[in-house]
């Protein structure tokens, strides 16, 4: 259910976050939906009082952004080319926020339906379950981008030239699962491998942090690799763990609108006296 | 035994929900819930792999939804429409128990029943026994969350939550070869002790629905749910130190200390007139709870 009080705090950079507030037993909060002066679903200010503007682009499962507003572009979206793309969960949530409009190649707006289809349809690399994921971070101040995603790169259309200070990953990849040139490889590849019963990275994440670049954005926190209905097996932690050397990991399982996050940490416990 | 009455939640003035809830039953919401989706019949779009699905409704259907404490609302500034997430079991149950919705699978296709308790399978074994129980549950007017952060598959309270405290954290059990060998709950006692612990240690009552079959079932289709039986067992835990009292009722873990510093004020006055004439009282309306209960 929607949380009690939404409080509005606004840092620095970072858009503003509304506090959720949880007791430690679980018990959810709930307004009591039998008063008379029971308030309405959604009746909550608007996040921005203007929206920035990103038309879709279906070749690219993405959203080229034609005008933005505020600050959000500093930890939101990839830059391809000088030009700033948001992926479906990063257009879900702000959208939801009211802090962007999402046109079609007509300028005519695409509503919120069109935009849960778009995200729970799993065809644009992202899953409804990793949209809750998103979402919960977001709305703490975290910065998250897709797993395997560089956060800019400047190519030019002939493969040789490349801007050797922003790539990190293999032009080639460079939308990976946002999409782009190849787009119709990359998003098949990255749908096989969300097939694939194994678990795996979905989400890079950051701290908060005021002074984060894209250009240069160090290490990730962690990665964040989502579960599905069973807990894993040690033999799965162990796969994925393999791969990883140094980035922390973490494990998010959703719960119908309940988001919780596990480590699965190696122990060795030392021997005693 | 008898069972624990409902914890009502209080208002700002101080009185307890109950008079609230007695003024709007269960019954009530849900007979309005069909009546206003079944004109509209509105659309739960699938979410894949998650199993869970969304369902977009006007603004007078999402108020009844709220009441009848279904899915989750999604926070959505400017959507037209008013958003919720709703589990498996809930949208079986708004789909084939109350025939008030439709679902559309990712590319738009129209899920039949049939259809969509094969996806919920697919996604999740337990499913047919979870919605059992579920379902089980929901038809007598019992309000049905999501008990996972409890350890429990479900949450049960009498009423809307924020009126009253759940009384039961409920614990599916399936029972029979149709199951399969998957290790089910509440086979070891690590794992019994556990669950009462949890349930005990958050004010609610473990409540342990076994599901048996009556002949042979086929799972692969709903039809099977009415070869489900249902059978209803709470496990509570009982301290011999504190119910040497005629009166006393067995507490739960947390409870405890309370309850024996209760027992020691009352010895003085146990045989007492007044005290027999109070005994006689209660026991007899406990009686007629339990009786009122039981129907």
């Amino acid at each position: 259910m929607a949380p009690a009080r939404v409080d509005r705090r606004r840092r620095g950079h970072a858009p503003a976050v509304p506090a959720i507030t949880t007791e430690d037993d679980g018990e959810e909060h709930h307004l009591n939906p039998f008063l008379d002066t029971a308030p309405s679903p959604s009746s909550r200010v608007q996040f921005r009082k203007v929206a920035s503007r990103a038309r879709w682009v279906e070749d690219a499962g993405a959203a080229e952004v034609v005008d933005s507003k505020g600050k959000l572009w500093l930890t939101t979206g990839v830059n391809r080319d000088g030009k700033l793309y948001y992926n479906v969960e990063e257009i879900g949530f702000l959208a939801e926020r009211g802090a962007l409009v999402l046109l079609d190649d007509e300028g005519e707006t695409i509503g919120m339906e069109e935009i849960y289809k778009k995200i729970a349809g799993g065809n644009y690399g992202c899953s409804w379950v990793a949209f809750q994921a998103y979402k919960h971070l977001k709305l703490l101040g975290y910065i998250i981008g897709r797993y395997g995603v560089p956060w800019t790169v400047k190519h030019s259309h002939t493969r040789g030239i490349t801007d050797s200070s922003t790539s990190v990953v293999d032009t080639d990849q460079s939308f990976d699962r946002v999409g782009g040139a190849g787009a119709c490889n990359d998003i098949t590849k990255s749908l096989k491998e969300m097939c694939i019963d194994s678990i795996h990275p979905s989400f890079q994440v950051y701290l908060p942090n005021s002074k984060f670049k894209k250009t240069s954005p160090g290490d990730p926190s962690f990665f964040l690799c989502l579960l599905r209905d069973k807990p894993p097996s040690r033999d799965e932690l162990e796969t994925v763990e393999n791969r990883f050397e140094g980035i922390p990991l973490k494990f998010c399982h959703v719960d119908n609108g309940r988001v919780s996050f596990l480590s699965f940490d190696k122990a060795v416990l030392p021997s005693l006296p | 035994m008898d069972l624990p009455g409902p914890r009502w939640k209080k208002g700002k003035d101080g009185k307890d929900f109950a008079a609230l809830a007695a003024a709007n039953p269960m019954s009530a919401i849900f007979a309005e819930l069909i009546a206003s989706f079944t004109s509209s019949m509105p659309v739960a779009i699938l979410s894949g792999t998650g199993g869970a699905a969304i369902l977009g409704v006007e603004p007078e259907q999402a108020v009844i939804l709220i009441r009848a404490a279904i899915g989750h609302a999604i926070e959505n500034t400017l959507a037209e429409k008013h958003w919720f997430q709703l589990s498996p079991e809930e949208v079986f149950y708004l789909c084939h128990a109350l025939n008030c919705i439709r679902v559309e699978s990712e590319d738009k296709k129209q899920m039949y029943e049939v259809e969509l308790w094969d996806h919920f399978r697919s996604v999740s074994e337990p499913f047919p026994v979870m919605y059992k129980a579920y379902s089980h549950l929901r038809l007598k007017n019992w309000v049905v969350r999501s008990g996972l952060q409890y350890g429990a598959d479900f949450v049960a309270y009498s009423h809307h939550p924020a009126l009253v405290h759940s009384e039961f954290a409920v614990v599916v059990v399936p029972e029979g070869a149709e199951f399969g060998n998957r290790c089910g709950r509440l086979k070891v006692w690590s794992d019994l002790l556990c669950a009462l612990r949890a349930s005990g240690s958050v004010a609610k009552t473990l409540l342990v629905l076994t599901i048996s079959t009556v002949s042979n079932c086929e799972l692969s289709s709903p039809d099977c749910l009415e070869q489900l039986v249902v059978h209803e067992r709470t496990i509570t835990r009982w301290m011999p130190q504190l119910c040497r009292e005629q009166r006393c009722k067995p507490g739960r873990d947390h409870t405890n200390v309370s309850r024996e510093e209760q027992v020691m004020k009352n010895k003085s006055v146990a045989f007492n007139y007044c005290g027999v004439i109070l005994g006689f009282t209660v026991l007899s309306s406990l009686l007629v709870y339990k009786l009122k209960f039981r129907q």
